[in-house]
């Protein structure tokens, strides 16, 4: 990662997560690493900060979390996209895609 | 599962509420954990793509950031989160329990409207007997520091409570070191006052005569303007009185200006200096003006004198002073007063003090407790009752339970839902219960007519609602503890397996016959309580009164200050008018009715005996008083006309014999003389005795005085006539205002009505004991019937099997009835038990009958057999109609 990297905006970060649990549940290591292979790794975000973002995610009831087994057999905490989880992603994409097509035609446009 | 179920099959049901309780597992070491393992994750990753170990976790926890904050911050998130869910959960499961409680009740709606009704009566009679306590009993007297107030009495020959001389008072007041002040008066219901002129009609006020002092006592400062002063109490100075708040409202439309105005009172000056606030009522509320000794005429009270006794004192303890100081310090003035003056207070030596409050509800006190306790019992037999029907509902309920504890229900969330049933029950019932008891005190206040002391500070307030939610709540939870703990350890393997609910319960089956045995003993000492008050009441109505109330008119009023100089004269042109009524039969006049309070006494020396002094009451009466109330002259004669005053006229007497014997006279009475200070007076007639206190007093010797020859102001007319009595004394008021239009009336009533008011607090114990026995009674009978049928219907197969083997239907009839025999007869043991004991409590409130009347005793049990009897033999007359085959099919 250098400077190349774009640091991530605050508030993008709770679409982010939902998105990279949409293909199915995940724990915190693998959603970190969900979204750095996504974006390129353009995206730079502190890892540990994904865990307040899941535990509050999980406190509005968008996701639920169960302890079970990883990959290399150990125990881990997954998180799954809830109902409503589901229901927000929508929204927020619809919203984030009609605010950054915004910005891009106005910057597009000079 | 099932080896679970067994494994809890009888827990003690709080444990698990219990543990919800305690801490959960530390949320610490969840986020711990789960951080621990990203962090390895994220090494193992590294060093898999070639790092070295070292180089690996410190790029790993670059790239996390700051560990610590994040820990600490997914903590908080957790532990926010906990807290929520569990009061979610909390929540959740009161909602739902609320909402299964009132989907059960309202699927058994009989079983419901039942059970609200028996515990609205319960709580209602107990909240208004508490509203009535606690205004009478428990709020403090509207004074400063109340507790330092203290009635004071004279201990006078054979009566402890005395009243005082004015010069006697003015002596202890003024010497007395132990109180700050005291004051004394002279009040006596619709006979002191005077009439007011001026803007408007005439008015008879009811007046205080009080000393100096008296005002300081209470402590209660005035609303306007000053209390009365030393000044105003030095005899001769211009008049001054102090308004109540109620008549300075009525009369002066509550104006300020009415401060150091002057009135007319009985056709004399008079300034007002004050307004006492709202809910001054001292000595009555019915007293609307206060004046000052000093302001009586001596040919109204001979007040100067140290022989005339007729003062009530009130004092104010300094602080710290204890009421045995006091007494120390009053009894000691007593007697130094004795050896100063002994021509007039010889055997007057000592003080009664008691706390103000005390003397005011003394009486009542007794009669209240008694009454509370009684309503306490009915809402215990009420708890009982509901906790036995409840039990059935459990019994019947129990597969419904045991279904749901097998689907996960915990035993503590059962039997939390069924009391959350009970307190819903109970607080319905409170709900309707403070209806009932609105209505039930004002009835309870109106029934008491007047003779309950601080009947105005009953109100149902903030602490009598208070009082109703708790009690609903903890009626809820004494009559749903008991089924709840049983539904919460239901014996599960039978009732899955099939097995018929209430088999093998004959834990269940004690436990109802228990309760039964409850109820039987609290109807017991109900019914006990209200046969002893009912006995005493029935004693109070049937005394010989020694003369006829039945059919007689009471038209009072006071001479105006207009006939001073012809009082006589005037007197006797009311009775001739009133004699002249068409329909009146006989017309006398006396200072005082029978049961008043009021009366004058002499005490006359016996001759020969100086040291025996014979208490006697003095009533002034007109002629023909004997001949309208039936008193029969035994000997001699009635007074007549031709017994005059005047200098040289023959002062004559008439007696009772309870005189006669008291004051031991020999021979014939009729002619002997009597010294009673004076001249001589001559005993012309001797009359049967009368009760003249009420019907719980023994007849006293009396002096009756011919109002000719001894005129009093204080007049009431008894008219015997024919008709409605009451119509009569409205003929009688137009006859007394043909003499003077400007006569005021005081008192129009019967004497029988008189009479009532004198027993009415007895009649009130009387009346509510019955009224809550019968309750008591009913709810005990709902009780036995209820347990028994719910035993026959539980038995029907083993019934039918009997009767199919050949037992007759009186066998099971026996059989039934006598089971249920059995608990009223432990119940009528542990009840009378328990009655001869309480009973001791009510000596004081009792007339003519001992606490331990065997009549009232012997009608309980009886009574109660009766009932038990029709309540067992109901449900065991079903039994035997059960047709076996049926029955032996049932199950």
């Amino acid at each position: 990662m250098g400077d190349t990297s774009l640091e991530l905006l605050q508030g993008t970060l709770d679409v982010l997560m939902l998105k990279a649990l949409s293909w199915g549940p995940q724990h915190g290591y693998g959603v970190a690493e969900l979204i750095r292979m996504r974006s390129g790794e353009a995206l730079k975000v502190e890892e540990g900060a994904l865990y307040p973002a899941l535990h509050r995610l999980e406190r509005r009831g968008w996701l639920e979390s169960e302890w079970g087994v990883s990959e290399n057999n150990r125990r881990a905490k997954f998180y799954r996209l809830t109902g409503a989880g589901h229901a927000q992603l929508r929204a927020s994409t619809e919203h984030w895609l009609a605010y950054a097509d915004a910005v891009t035609r106005v910057l597009q446009s000079a | 599962m099932a080896e679970d179920n067994a494994r809890r099959a009888r827990p003690w049901p709080f444990r698990r509420l219990l543990r919800l309780a305690v801490r959960p597992p530390a949320l610490e070491q969840d986020v711990d954990e789960e951080l621990r393992f990203h962090l390895e994750l994220s090494v193992e990753r590294l060093v898999q793509s070639g790092m070295a170990p070292e180089a690996a976790r410190e790029e790993a926890l670059r790239r996390f950031g700051d560990v610590a904050h994040y820990r600490d911050t997914c903590v908080e998130l957790s532990r926010r989160r906990e807290r929520e869910m569990g009061r979610a959960l909390r929540w959740g499961a009161l909602v739902q329990d609320v909402r299964y409680g009132v989907r059960g009740l309202l699927r058994t709606p009989g079983f419901t409207l039942v059970a609200v009704l028996t515990l609205a009566l319960g709580i209602g009679a107990n909240t208004a007997i508490f509203g009535v306590v606690r205004g009478v009993l428990l709020r403090e007297l509207p004074y400063p520091e109340p507790e330092r107030l203290v009635r004071l009495w004279q201990v006078a020959p054979e009566n402890p409570k005395g009243a005082f001389s004015f010069p006697d008072f003015e002596d202890w007041r003024t010497g007395a070191q132990s109180l700050e002040a005291a004051g004394a008066w002279f009040y006596a219901e619709g006979r002191t006052g005077g009439d007011l002129v001026g803007d408007g009609e005439p008015q008879r006020l009811s007046i205080a005569y009080v000393t100096d002092g008296f005002f300081q006592a209470l402590g209660r400062t005035p609303q306007l303007g000053r209390p009365l002063q030393a000044q105003d109490h030095v005899p001769g100075q211009a008049d001054v009185l102090v308004l109540s708040h109620g008549l300075w409202q009525r009369r002066f439309g509550g104006s300020k200006d009415v401060v150091g105005s002057t009135v007319t009172l009985d056709g004399k000056p008079c300034t007002v200096v004050g307004v006492m606030p709202r809910g001054f009522d001292f000595p009555s509320p019915s007293a609307e003006a206060w004046l000052p000794v000093a302001s009586l005429t001596q040919n109204r009270v001979p007040w100067q004198q140290r022989a005339s006794r007729w003062l009530a004192g009130v004092g104010r303890l300094k602080p710290g002073v204890t009421l045995a100081t006091a007494r120390a310090e009053l009894d000691g003035m007593a007697r130094s007063l004795e050896a100063e003056h002994p021509d007039s207070n010889t055997r007057f030596s000592g003080a009664t003090v008691v706390p103000l409050h005390e003397s005011m509800v003394g009486e009542v006190k007794t009669s209240l407790l008694v009454l509370l306790g009684a309503v306490a019992f009915i809402l215990l037999i009420a708890c009982a009752n509901l906790a036995n029907l409840l039990l059935a509902r459990g019994t019947v309920r129990e597969q419904e339970l045991a279904v749901r504890a097998a689907l996960g229900a915990s035993p503590g969330r059962l039997a939390r839902q069924l009391l959350t049933e009970s307190l819903l029950l109970a607080l319905a019932g409170g709900l309707l219960g403070l209806g009932i008891a609105v209505l039930g005190s004002e009835g309870l206040v109106r029934l008491a007519s007047g003779r309950l002391p601080r009947a105005g500070e009953v109100e149902l307030d903030g602490s009598v609602l208070a009082f109703t939610l708790g009690l609903s709540a903890l009626t809820g939870v004494l009559f749903g503890l008991l089924p709840a703990l049983r539904a919460a350890a239901p014996s599960l393997q039978p009732l899955l397996k099939g097995a018929s609910p209430g088999q093998g319960s004959g834990g269940g089956r004690r436990l109802r016959g228990g309760l039964v045995v409850a109820e039987v003993a609290l109807a017991v000492m109900l019914a006990s309580g209200a046969g002893l008050a009912a006995r005493s009441l029935a004693h109070l109505l049937s005394t010989d009164m020694g003369f006829d109330a039945q059919g007689v008119a009471v038209v009072g009023f006071s001479i105006g200050s207009s006939h001073s100089e012809e009082l006589t004269t005037y007197y006797q042109r009311v009775l001739e008018a009133v004699r002249a009524v068409p329909g009146v039969e006989s017309v006398g006049a006396a200072k005082t009715l029978p049961g008043q309070s009021d009366v004058e006494m002499l005490r006359v020396a016996v001759p020969g005996k100086p040291e025996e002094l014979v208490r006697a009451n003095v009533l002034h009466i007109s002629r023909d008083y004997f001949r309208t109330l039936h008193i029969p002259v035994k000997a001699g004669r009635d007074f007549t006309d031709d017994d005059r005053g005047g200098e040289n006229a023959r002062r004559v007497v008439v007696v009772n014999e309870a005189f006669v014997r008291r004051y031991g006279l020999e021979g014939d009475p009729v002619g002997q003389t009597l010294a009673l200070g004076g001249p001589p007076v001559t005993i012309v007639g001797v009359v049967g005795d009368t009760r003249q206190a009420g019907p719980s007093e023994p007849a006293e010797p009396m002096l009756y005085l011919h109002a000719l020859q001894n005129i009093r102001v204080g007049v009431n007319l008894l008219v015997r006539g024919r008709g409605d009595p009451l119509r009569v004394a409205a003929d009688v008021q137009k006859a007394v205002w043909s003499v003077d239009s400007n006569q005021t009336i005081t008192r129009i009533t019967s004497l029988e009505q008189v009479m009532s008011e004198g027993v009415a607090r007895p009649r009130l114990l009387a009346v509510l004991m019955g009224l809550f026995a019968a309750l008591g009674l009913l709810l005990g009978a709902v009780g036995i019937y209820g347990v028994l049928a719910y035993t026959v219907s539980q038995r029907r197969r083993e019934i039918g099997v009997r009767l199919a083997l050949g037992a007759t239907p009186g066998d099971v009839l026996r059989m039934v009835v006598g089971g249920g025999l059995r608990l009223v007869g432990v119940g009528l043991a542990v009840g009378l038990a328990g009655a001869l004991m309480l009973a001791r409590l009510m000596d004081s409130v009792l007339y003519g009958v001992r606490p331990h009347d065997p009549i009232t005793f012997i009608s309980v049990v009886v009574g109660l057999l009766g009932v038990a009897l029709i309540a067992s033999w109901l449900p065991a007359r079903r039994a035997t109609r059960v047709p076996p085959a049926v029955a032996l099919r049932a199950e």
